[in-house]
């Protein structure tokens, strides 16, 4: 067999490894309910309860941080992240959490938040402005 | 329903619109032009196809020059009607962000990708000689797609493009834009993201932009080169070119990674953040094409995968923007752009130039230059070859997972974005074996090597490169690293001392040599860098300060990072002593002073500095980025994570003027003492000496007479090493005493004499102090990166690498 054609052989393998280990290697997107059945790292989206209570007190514990999340189904959980409260977590309009399930509690590892100001706004907030005539 | 709005400045506006029709119209004409002059070239001695398409590129190039000039006139002067405007900047900003304003939106993103690719073709007008026609045709037609990217017009129901030039009341909607007077209630912009604040902003997004704009220059010579079936001589001008826009779009790269790691506070450099992968696409084949290009300059193999790999930097390019700026990438990606109605319009983009690639490639496929023969084993071109397809194959898999949005929009999967880990391990893999080439390669030959030499000079070097790897790994640590960094460390430093070897061969006179061994001595400097940096990086601001290895590395992922500063309280940390002093606003910015202090053994001082992180609060929001003491072999990083400063400065305010009742509710409950001179009191955070009694105290505005009676306690307070003077002073006045109590703000203390106790010769003093949540605070994450300076001073070799190599190819050109 011509060389080329061994090391031609040998690429193609590791394409195909690439594509599959893309498939096998990724943890997925899921729910509360998927993350307390599988009990492995998983990425949840929903939305903060802002209902009910954040609890942050760098006096106590600076790497403490705890909320209240609602998935894309509805189902409530308790998240645990440890770390820092996030800025501007108050305003996120959703959260994409990684992380498990451990007992009753998500214990997240990385959040992402979407912010309504960076992301599309096209409602413009202009606090002094009540139109007054609008007949022209 | 016209309503007629005041205080607009339409004229700008207009005028910019005009500007963009005109660019768009101006490249449409310059690539029809060019398309019939490179037909007619041969025919005829009309010039007049040509003559036109000039005229269209040059008008083309004052358009957008006439654009960037009104975009900076609204930019400037605040005009807050235009959108672009009221939605990046704001009267706040300092000039010079007012600069980077202008490509804070995709629109500005646009136009400065327009502009340097128009100045682009402005030097291959006047240096492609017989090559400008088919060359400019291809990047008048990319200069006329990116113009329709900026158009803003709406054909039917379809909106074409997105303008600079929006008006704010076309772009939203809102009661508000009834009124005609809406623009008096716009007071100001919504202001820049925090986290492009910063000089690295003003001066990456040009430099990268400049590097994506000229991979069109060798794709366009690789597709004249097919066209006019001219398929040997395209290689070498685009040789310059590739080498320039490889260099460029390097630097880019990197610059975006030194922004990351002075300002982002995801703590370093480099994230794998899918618009950072989607930057380095285009790079990773353009240097592999660079590779192979030379391969066939010398030898005349391989020009299918030089060709290939070429045309495919260009499509990367605008898969990258697409990736970047369609939205695709939503929840996986921390800074990417939101869709603008351009989705359909940047697939359309990557498609246009994937399809004319593809089909110039399978008509012109008979008649290509492939080689038949196979290469020697031992020749330089069959390793160059090897190594710049497993560069491809490293690109391959950043797409692949990069683009798991994509999949996941196509196929309805459902993948995660992939873990930082996955990344480091996959690339690192592959890095051991481009380094790997990258150093034996050197001490072959083109055509044919002897063999036996070759094998003992290679593993003679291997052995040295061994040598050193041992010492650095275990002198920074790495040697506790997962296996693959190690090797990453291994090969990379063999690739340098092999490379040092050419450099030192080709200062005897084979000097044509320097430049690659040059850029190839940065690269593997660089990577010995990252991974010493990004591996032994350690937090330091741990409450419990055992060896930890930062996050993507570590193998239980739960770091306690964070640590909680008082004001005016030190902690120990790493060998230093921090304290937070306070914060200062200086312009724009708000700094947080943290003093650093180290001692040696006898508690003398030796060495002392002042880091200044930064917290700016704009778009109603707050953004931290850090501050870094940089060393000679390692940089020490600071960043405040959080912090209850920017909360309680109103609430201060307001205590000033309310009661004194409601003052001591911003303490605990008070503790009074009995005390005598020499007495101490203890309490939370320190001590209390009672010194002695002031009995002239003087009160201002209140004049004593001879009847009434003024006393002070002297106190002195110690705490966290500080002493502060404090006099609280009791009065009697007409028959009625009054005390006045002395506030410590810095230490949050209130000291009072409550009571004067004369048959006891006693004073009650009363404390209150703050609680700890009132008191000022920030929480601060420090994290040591050690041998970072391995990393720049790498990235710099290998500019100075490209621009050797720059400079022989084009001398080649010019002799040849």
């Amino acid at each position: 067999m011509k060389k080329s054609s061994i090391f031609g052989i040998i690429i193609i393998a590791i394409a195909i490894a690439v594509v599959i280990s893309t498939y096998s290697n990724s943890s997925t997107y899921g729910t509360f309910t998927e993350a307390i059945e599988t009990k492995a790292e998983l990425h949840v989206v929903g939305n903060l309860n802002k209902g009910k209570q954040l609890y942050y007190d760098a006096t106590k514990d600076a790497n403490y941080f705890s909320f209240f999340m609602k998935d894309k189904d509805g189902k409530e959980c308790k998240v645990i992240f440890t770390g820092t409260k996030p800025q501007d977590f108050e305003r996120s309009e959703q959260l994409v959490l990684t992380g498990k399930m451990i007992g009753n509690e998500f214990h997240a590892s990385k959040i992402l938040m979407k912010c309504p100001s960076k992301y599309n706004d096209n409602k413009l907030n202009v606090a002094e402005a009540t139109p007054k005539t609008a007949n022209l | 329903m016209d309503i007629a709005f005041k205080n607009e400045h339409l004229f700008v506006g207009d005028l910019g619109r005009l500007f963009v029709a005109l660019a768009f119209g101006g490249a449409l004409i310059s690539f029809i032009s060019y398309f019939f002059a490179t037909r007619e070239q041969s025919l005829s001695k009309d010039t007049s196809w040509h003559k036109m398409a000039r005229i269209g590129f040059w008008l083309n190039s004052l358009a957008i020059l006439g654009m960037g000039a009104c975009l900076f006139v609204i930019l400037y002067n605040h005009y807050f009607e235009y959108h672009y405007a009221w939605s990046y900047t704001s009267r706040s900003l300092p000039v010079y962000y007012i600069i980077s304003g202008f490509w804070n939106g995709q629109e500005g993103g646009f136009l400065l990708w327009m502009f340097w690719q128009a100045v682009l073709g402005n030097i291959l007008i006047r240096k492609a000689g017989s090559w400008e026609k088919p060359v400019m045709t291809v990047v008048a037609l990319s200069q006329a797609i990116l113009g329709t990217m900026v158009l803003g017009i709406d054909i039917f129901t379809a909106r074409i493009g997105s303008s600079p030039f929006l008006l704010l009341r076309d772009a939203m909607e809102g009661p508000i834009f009834q009124n005609p007077d809406y623009l008096s209630f716009i007071k100001d912009g919504r202001g820049m993201n925090p986290t492009l604040q910063n000089y690295w902003m003003v001066i990456h997004p040009p430099t990268l932009f400049l590097g994506f704009a000229s991979v069109v220059v060798p794709f366009a010579y690789a597709i004249a080169g097919l066209w006019q079936k001219r398929y040997k001589d395209w290689v070498k001008p685009a040789l310059s070119y590739g080498l320039f826009s490889a260099m460029i779009l390097g630097t880019g790269i990197i610059m975006g990674a030194f922004w990351a790691y002075e300002s982002l506070n995801f703590g370093g450099f480099w994230a794998w953040d899918p618009v950072e992968n989607a930057s380095v696409f285009p790079w990773l084949t353009l240097v592999a094409a660079l590779h192979v290009m030379i391969v066939f300059k010398n030898t005349g193999h391989s020009y299918f995968t030089a060709t290939f790999l070429v045309l495919i930097s260009f499509v990367l390019v605008w898969y990258s923007s697409f990736l970047a700026r369609s939205g695709i990438l939503g929840e996986s990606s921390v800074h990417s752009f939101t869709d603008l109605g351009m989705f359909w319009h940047l697939v359309l983009g990557i498609l246009i130039f994937l399809i004319l690639s593809v089909y110039l490639l399978v008509a012109r496929w008979k008649e290509l230059p492939i080689t038949k023969k196979d290469e020697d084993t031992y020749s330089r071109e069959f390793w160059m070859f090897v190594g710049a397809v497993f560069l491809a194959l490293a690109c391959f898999q950043l797409i692949i997972f990069t683009s798991k949005p994509v999949w996941n929009a196509m196929f309805g999967t459902k993948m995660g974005p992939s873990e930082v880990k996955e990344y480091n391990i996959i690339q690192a893999s592959f890095a051991v074996v481009i380094m790997l080439l990258t150093g034996f390669t050197q001490f072959l030959k083109y055509k044919k090597t002897d063999s036996s030499r070759f094998f003992i000079t290679t593993i003679v070097y291997l052995v040295f490169a061994g040598a050193v790897t041992a010492l650095l790994a275990y002198i920074t640590g790495a040697y506790k690293l997962h296996t693959v960094y190690i090797l990453v460390m291994l090969t990379s430093i063999y690739g340098v001392v092999a490379n040092g070897k050419i450099l030192a061969d080709s200062l005897k006179g084979k000097f044509k040599l320097a430049g690659s061994a040059v850029a190839h001595i940065g690269f593997g400097l660089m990577l010995v860098g990252a991974v010493i940096s990004a591996g032994t990086s350690k937090v330091v601001s741990e409450n419990n300060t055992g060896e930890q290895y930062s996050a993507e590395f570590a193998k239980e992922e739960n770091p306690r990072e964070n640590v909680l500063l008082y004001r005016n309280e030190p902690i120990e940390m790493n060998g230093y002593s921090v304290t937070f002093l306070g914060d200062t606003l200086e312009g724009a910015q708000h700094l947080f002073n943290i003093a650093y202090e180290r001692k040696d053994a006898s508690g003398k001082l030796t060495e002392k500095f002042l880091l200044r992180p930064n917290v700016i609060q704009s778009q109603d929001g707050m953004s931290s980025s850090p501050d870094t003491k940089h060393y000679l072999t390692y940089d020490l990083y600071t960043h405040v994570t959080m912090t209850n400063v920017l909360q309680t400065k109103p609430e201060e305010e307001k205590a000033g003027h309310d009661a004194e009742q409601d003052d001591d509710k911003n303490y605990d409950a008070p503790m009074t003492h009995e005390v005598v001179v020499g007495d101490t009191i203890r309490y939370r955070d320190g001590i209390i000496v009672f010194k002695g009694v002031n009995k002239q105290a003087k009160l201002q505005n209140i004049p004593l007479t001879d009847k009434d009676v003024a006393v002070g306690a002297q106190l002195e307070v110690i705490t966290h090493g500080r002493t502060i003077n404090a006099e609280p002073i009791y009065m009697i006045k007409n028959g009625s005493a009054f005390d006045f109590p002395k506030k410590l703000e810095d230490a949050g203390l209130k000291l009072r004499i409550s009571k004067i106790l004369p048959e006891k010769q006693k004073f009650e003093i009363t404390v209150y102090q703050q609680p700890e949540s009132k008191k000022q605070f920030i929480v601060l994450k420090a994290i040591q990166f050690p041998y970072i300076n391995f990393l720049w001073a790498g990235v710099v070799i290998m500019v100075i690498g490209f621009l050797m190599s720059i400079f022989r190819r084009n001398k080649e050109l010019k002799t040849t």
